[in-house]
């Protein structure tokens, strides 16, 4: 049981925090999704959006651009394939861990 | 925060739908292949109008399939991105491959409609089954859209037109008319319905809303 609890510890913590495993998650449903959209799927304040969104980019889990679709600015998000496999590893690593617990 | 994951992938597939935009450019394209059918009927088959109709027929179908996502992205840019986000969504080989597919059994099921429609001889067979078809495509996309409950309605309406239109006896390809007709305009509604809906809880944000 020890064991089994010790093996949260190894969660990506980057992921693990709700607000960005929130916009990992939103990003993983889509090709790419702008600032606006993002910020209203959260729920963040901009601010809090963009602190959140500059660590995954740190992490090298999310690439962000600056572009046009038509003549509107936008600042576009996608996850990374490193990002991906984050999320997948996270997910998995729960579930095992979900597992674990409620049959012991 | 209190967020079921499997909701959050839900809710963002869904957003396609949020504007009502599909369904309006949806019901334009029925109400055109309504009139095409009306008007084949009251021009005859042998009409010389009546075979440009025919062959122009094709080309309204290929052409509204490319026009119509086309004038989506079109009036989405302007409608819905400046207001709740632009997303792109993924084109995987499986998803190209589901299009083909539906694409395919779109072609099939519709040589298969002409096919007992000229062996019957009578065209009630052809609304009734169109009315099955358009009901089952629209109940495979709710699934596949995750929950948009007005395509159920949708579904049900074109199920009943299909079974109202088939017993009514009407002259051959006004019944087709009728249906294609009448479902257009349903899909007007509902996605006239939607866009204005959309465009209320939804106002302009400031200028620089975009990070």
């Amino acid at each position: 049981m020890a064991e089994d609890l010790r093996s949260v510890t190894g969660l990506d913590r980057l992921i693990h925090e709700p607000a960005r495993l929130l916009i990992v998650t939103i990003l993983a449903s889509v090709a790419s999704a702008d600032f606006l959209f993002l910020q209203r799927e959260t729920g963040l304040t901009k601010g809090n959006l963009s602190a959140h969104l500059s660590k995954l980019e740190e992490a090298g889990y999310v690439k962000i651009e600056k572009t046009f679709k038509g003549k509107l600015p936008l600042t576009v998000c996608k996850l990374t394939a490193a990002g991906k496999k984050a999320l997948t590893q996270y997910r998995q690593q729960l579930q095992d861990f979900m597992q674990k617990t409620s049959s012991a | 925060m209190q967020t079921n994951l499997s909701d959050v992938e839900r809710r963002v597939k869904r957003y396609w739908y949020t504007d009502g935009l599909g369904e309006l450019i949806g019901g334009g394209m029925f109400v055109l292949m309504g009139t095409y059918f009306a008007l084949q009927e009251f021009l005859g088959q042998n009409s010389t109008l009546g075979g440009i109709l025919q062959a122009g027929f094709v080309l309204l179908l290929i052409g509204g399939m490319f026009l119509g996502r086309r004038l989506i992205h079109f009036l989405k840019a302007r409608l819905t991105y400046p207001r709740t986000g632009y997303v792109e969504y993924h084109t995987t080989e499986k998803n190209t491959l589901r299009r083909f597919l539906a694409v395919g059994i779109g072609m099939g099921v519709a040589m298969f409609l002409v096919v007992i429609a000229r062996r019957l001889d009578s065209i009630d067979a052809t609304v009734a089954l169109t009315g099955v078809l358009v009901s089952v495509i629209l109940l495979v996309n709710q699934i596949w859209s995750a929950g948009v409950l007005r395509f159920y309605v949708l579904s049900a309406v074109s199920l009943l037109l299909g079974i109202v239109l088939s017993v009514s006896h009407l002259p051959d390809g006004y019944n087709l008319g009728l249906f294609y007709g009448a479902m257009g305009i349903a899909f007007l509604i509902s996605g006239g319905r939607t866009l204005q809906h959309y465009l209320r809880a939804n106002p302009l944000p400031a200028e620089d809303s975009n990070g």
